[in-house]
């Protein structure tokens, strides 16, 4: 499938800015069943300096300086991407949970892909004798790493409640937990904590996920949104499709494997790792925030 | 630290005993199975000891504990302290009398040890953040490094700037019961007890002068010389300006940074103080943004960049990693060194030594297994009985982080620890730890073995590393007190390096010359503002001591006055006002002892004495490298002075003996800045806070007792709050007069108490700091300042009026503000940066 997405970002300032540096991960990931075939970003005000930066983890991110007053800040994000990922493997497939946590302790390698970055916990996803206990259920021994996992997806997803108005971007994971409510984000930082917890690397995924409008309606401009999903290290080399070098994805939002209903910008160990947008900018009053997205599959059109 | 007693001296009376060395020995109970640094498993004193103790005796006891007791008063009026994590207090430093004497010989293997792990530790930091051979070959887990909070992944690709990751490294070491050195504990983030042991031996340099060089004990200086050149040699340019990095006074080391700074000569910065632009590090200065080559960090890594890693951080600078990664800051040590610090390096050090430098390991680690390897785990669980459970390098930070859990821990935190051994084994260490070996401790008058740990230092040189020749030590007060971590019921010990021979003294004089300069470098605009606020929060304390020492002298007829002891005369009820306006008391009309006691002493007035002095040492305690040593033991002696406790009221010829002692203290710190303090910039800004400030006090004092309608009471409060009756009474022989008070008061140029010579002393200042203006036209705030200094050159007295009092105070608080906006923080430009909120 190709997509046209657009993503586009306001910050409106109480007082003027003099003065911003930022980093942006507005970019697809090429690779692993993607394929960017065009992406811009158009920042205003026109930023001093603008650079690339590799990141350990995702694509490069754009980073930016600003340094002409300002009460607006914006950032459109287009691109087109083709998405096309193999079959998914059936969920009771694959190396036991526990061959799983021993294999990855043992690869010989810190590269990106190694699932030893994802083992530990980050600053948002503590660990939590809870949340562990949660996940426990779902891993009875001897089965299969991806197999628990979809169980604990499809837990979550008829265990919580999506609910925006229960969490912001900074809720804590435990409240989150606690309340058993929240979105995306949310549902993936208390999945990976769940999996952490056993000893099982996994991973935040950033992105965005195909809407279908209601039959015969077309679809509302801006009306989409970006998503997040859980990436599962279940060890190499078990399967011919989906889950190259071993990763793979689980969206607890929806309860359904990742194949080409989604599109990964970038992937880390938290939303931290990944947040499309970040800085700092001097100033001393508050700021308002509105997002825009388009999803738009190339065989659909739209308001 | 423990209240009075900190040191259990318990001298006996002066009576001398024939040879209490002999008996210190024979009382000396050694354990069985440890290794002590006194006497040894045939009961035979150690190298140095005897000799040390011979003369310790020959001191005479009362001598040893007048000398240390001083030494002890240094500790306590220089302020050297420490806080205790999650604590705000200061805590006065505990050192113990008796130095750790070592034998060089046993110091010279111990150093060569120290410096081949240190460069391993190079070795492999390097490799951790460059092509990862070590990972690579097997010889180092993944998840070891990976699962280091400190291994932080933005450094990874960067080469150091200057070549190294490790400026210095320092390592906790102890003594197995076979009496060889091994390392407890890798200390590579941002080592800090540096400054402590410089501080420790500056104390017992003190009390045992004669003895440090009779025995031949190495000295310090050279290393300190050492470190700031490897700094130095690191850096692009010659002559670079060299920061240390502090997260501020509330760092439980900020006192050690702050001496640091001073001894080594680096300019002290808090994050706030840094800038990046156009690709460089900056220091905002009261001459502009100035380069920064070099930062000695004594922050953690993780919070240096919130652009790239802790997010929330306010503690570092936005955009260092990328200079970092220009290669435009020297940055020592580097981010992400402290991942080396992590546990589960220990079992694979000896292999990655063999790989690494083709040489087995001089000092080991005791036993230590890594339970992410299934074969260690097994052992470890098969031996639990014997092993204290680590974290191994999970995150685990704040009091926690060195939490050890062992074999007799049996408690709730140890039964935790092996049930996580299930789940998730591979954040666990198993490690054998003996007893800590020992070293004598003086208590009670007697000679007592404690547990010690000793951190030694090694810094980075062009030639290879070099050993600090002491080390900061700590021991337990008691038994069963852990001393790896420095808390409450922990002390200190100096350690003493003994050579055979005379030591090397540091040459006296420098062979080469050095570019002959007369600042030491920019005054950062943070430590402007503290200097200039110092010298205000002193000046307003004095101001409020004087009115009520006026009134209790006025009232004790100590003043021309005829009105006698009533309260309520019209001069008494305005200076009862002006307390009252200022914030000393709650209620004017306390009875008069009352009154002054709340004005001078109490802490719930915001504008009491006493509270102007606890703001002023707050000021104080974050320039404590810019201050002289005296300044900070008169102002602690001031608040000591008027921080008394006491529900009595005292009398108030009582206050009175106070207030006057006070205004001695302050006069003597005058006296200080004046003659101890370098003229330079940051003198300027003290000087300018009591100027502008005595102005504003004066002007306010004008205006209440020199106004229109002032009887000679109220001129002569005047005089006295001036301080200015005897000039006046030498001048004049008429007696008071208002326009004469008013123009010694006000205008006179030669009274240094006047407005006028307040504002005299504002222009000179600012006609030496730095102009921003390179055409020479004056910026505002001097164009105020001189407007200022007209009218008071031209004013005459006998035309003054009220509205023209009152405004002389307007104009000087404009003139502050105008100063503040040019020099200090808190512009446009130097806001404190928000947090640009990510999106979901």
């Amino acid at each position: 499938m190709i997509y046209s997405l657009r993503h586009l970002t306001t910050y409106r300032y109480a007082r003027t800015v003099n003065y911003a540096r930022c980093n942006l991960r507005l970019r697809p990931r090429d690779g692993d069943g993607q394929q960017v075939l065009a992406s811009t970003i158009t920042v205003t005000p026109v930023p001093k300096g603008r650079g690339t930066r590799d990141e350990y983890f995702g694509p490069q991110a754009l980073t930016l300086i600003i340094d002409q007053p300002h009460k607006v800040f914006s950032v459109e994000a287009t691109s087109r991407v083709i998405v096309e990922r193999p079959a998914l493997p059936d969920p009771e497939s694959g190396p036991s949970w526990e061959a799983v946590r021993e294999a990855a302790l043992a690869l010989p390698t810190l590269d990106a892909a190694s699932p030893a970055h994802f083992l530990f916990p980050s600053r948002r996803v503590p660990l939590m004798a809870e949340v562990t206990d949660y996940a426990r259920r779902s891993f009875p021994p001897g089965r299969s790493a991806y197999g628990g996992a979809f169980d604990l997806m499809n837990r979550i997803r008829s265990d919580f409640r999506f609910d925006a108005k229960a969490t912001t971007v900074s809720t804590p994971l435990a409240k989150s937990f606690e309340l058993k409510a929240g979105v995306c984000q949310d549902f993936a930082h208390v999945m990976i904590a769940g999996l952490r917890g056993l000893g099982l690397p996994a991973a935040y995924v950033s992105g965005y996920l195909r809407t279908r409008p209601p039959p015969g309606q077309a679809r509302l401009r801006g009306a989409d949104a970006s998503h997040a999903w859980v990436s599962l290290w279940c060890g190499n080399g078990w399967h011919d499709g989906a889950g190259q070098g071993g990763w793979f994805g689980l969206d607890p939002t929806n309860a359904c494997g990742v194949r080409d209903d989604h599109i990964e910008l970038t992937s880390g160990r938290d939303y931290g790792d990944v947040t499309p947008i970040d800085g700092i900018v001097s100033s001393p009053g508050g700021q308002k925030l509105k997002v825009e997205v388009d999803v738009v599959p190339d065989d659909e059109d739209m308001v | 630290m423990t209240s009075g007693g900190a040191l259990a001296y318990d001298w006996p009376a002066d009576v001398p005993s024939p040879d209490p060395v002999r008996g210190w020995i024979d009382g000396y109970e050694r354990r069985p199975g440890v290794f002590d640094e006194f006497i040894d498993a045939n009961g035979f004193t150690r190298g140095a000891w005897p000799r040390f103790l011979q003369r310790f005796g020959q001191i005479g006891e009362r001598e040893v504990m007048a000398r240390f007791l001083s030494g002890e008063r240094h500790i306590h009026d220089a302020g050297i302290s420490y806080r205790v994590y999650g604590d705000q207090r200061e805590h006065a430093w505990p050192l113990g009398p008796l130095p750790l004497i070592i034998d060089g010989r046993d110091w010279a293997e111990l150093a060569a040890g120290i410096i081949q792990r240190a460069g391993l530790m190079e070795r492999i930091v390097a490799d951790i953040y460059g092509p990862g051979r070590l990972i690579s070959e097997g010889l180092l887990p993944a998840p070891a490094v990976a699962g280091s909070p400190e291994f932080l992944r933005p450094v990874h690709g960067i080469a150091p700037p200057g070549g190294r990751h490790l400026q210095l490294y320092a390592a906790d070491v102890g003594r197995g019961p076979d009496g060889r050195w091994r390392v407890l504990a890798d200390r590579t983030q941002a080592p800090s007890g540096l400054g402590f042991a410089l501080e420790n031996r500056m104390v017992l340099a003190r009390a045992y002068p004669d003895l440090i060089s009779d025995l031949h004990v190495e000295r310090l200086p050279g290393f300190f010389q050492s470190l700031r050149e490897g700094i130095t040699a690191a850096c692009e340019r010659s002559d670079p300006r060299i920061c240390l990095l502090t997260s501020g006074p509330y760092s439980s080391t900020y006192v050690e940074q702050a001496a640091l700074a001073r001894y080594l000569g680096f300019l002290l910065v808090e994050g706030d103080d840094l800038v990046v632009q156009d690709g460089l590090l900056h220091v905002r200065t009261v001459a502009g943004l100035k380069r920064a080559d070099a930062l000695w960090r004594r922050i953690d890594a993780d919070y240096l960049d919130p652009m790239e890693l802790r997010s929330e951080s306010r503690l570092g600078v936005p955009g260092i990693l990328d200079v970092l990664r220009r290669g435009g800051v020297v940055i020592g040590n580097m981010p992400g060194s402290g991942v080396l610090e992590s546990g589960a390096l220990s079992p694979y050090l000896p292999r990655i030594a063999e790989r690494l430098l083709g040489e087995s390991l001089r000092l080991s680690d005791p036993p230590t297994w890594w339970c992410g390897d299934p074969e260690s785990l097994a052992h470890v669980r098969a031996n639990l009985d014997r092993m204290t459970l680590r974290p191994a390098a999970t995150p685990v930070r704040g009091p926690e982080r060195d939490a050890i859990l062992g074999p007799h821990a049996l408690d709730a935190a140890r039964e935790r620890a092996i049930a996580a051994l299930d789940d998730r084994p591979f954040d666990w260490v198993g490690q054998e730890t003996g007893p800590l070996s020992t070293m004598p401790a003086w208590f009670e008058g007697r000679l007592v073995p404690r547990p010690f740990v000793m951190r030694v230092f090694a810094t980075a040189t062009s030639d290879g590393w070099r050993v600090m020749p002491t080390a900061f030590c700590r021991t337990a007060e008691q038994e069963g007190v852990d001393p790896t971590v420095m808390r409450a019921g922990i002390r200190s010990a100096d350690v003493w390096v003994v050579s055979d021979q005379p030591v090397e003294t540091p040459p006296l004089l420098n062979t080469i010359t050095p570019k002959i300069r007369r600042i030491a470098g920019h005054l950062p605009s943070r430590a402007a503002d503290n200097l200039f606020w110092l010298g205000r929060y002193l000046e307003r304390a004095e101001g409020v001591i004087r009115l009520v020492q006026t009134h209790l002298g006025r009232l004790a007829g100590t003043l021309a006055s005829d009105t006698g002891s009533d309260v309520g005369t019209p001069t008494s009820l305005r200076i009862r006002a002006l307390l009252e306006e200022w914030g000393s008391v709650d209620e004017p009309d306390l009875p008069t002892a009352a009154l002054a006691r709340e004005a001078l002493c109490d802490r719930e007035q915001h504008g009491s004495a006493l509270s102007h002095v606890l703001s002023a040492r707050r000021s104080a305690s974050t320039l404590r490298e810019r201050l002289p040593v005296e300044a900070w033991r008169a102002l602690t002696e001031l608040q000591d002075l008027l921080d008394f406790d006491d529900s009595r009221v005292p009398s108030e010829a009582q206050l009175f003996g106070r207030a006057e002692r006070a205004l001695g203290h302050l006069s003597a710190l005058s006296g200080l800045s004046h003659e101890n303090m370098n003229h330079s910039a940051g003198w300027r800004f003290f000087d300018m806070g009591r100027r502008i400030e005595r102005g504003v006090n004066t002007s306010s004092f004008a205006l209440r007792f020199a106004g229109d309608q002032a009887g000679a009471e109220d001129l002569g409060v005047m005089l006295a709050l001036c301080d200015s009756q005897i000039a006046y009474g030498a001048r004049y022989l008429t007696g008071v007069s208002l326009p004469a008070v008013r123009d010694m008061a006000l205008l006179d140029p030669f009274n240094p108490r006047s407005v006028a010579f307040q504002v005299e002393e504002i222009v000179r200042h600012l006609d030496t700091l730095p102009a921003l203006r390179a055409d020479g036209v004056p910026e505002p705030h001097r164009r105020a300042a001189l407007r200022l200094a007209g009218t008071f050159a031209t004013a005459d007295a006998t035309d003054l009026n009220a509205g023209q009092l009152a405004g002389f105070e307007d104009e000087l608080e404009d003139l502050a503000t105008l100063i503040a906006g040019r020099y200090f923080p808190g512009n446009a430009d130097a806001l404190r940066p928000e947090k640009l909120t990510g999106l979901a």
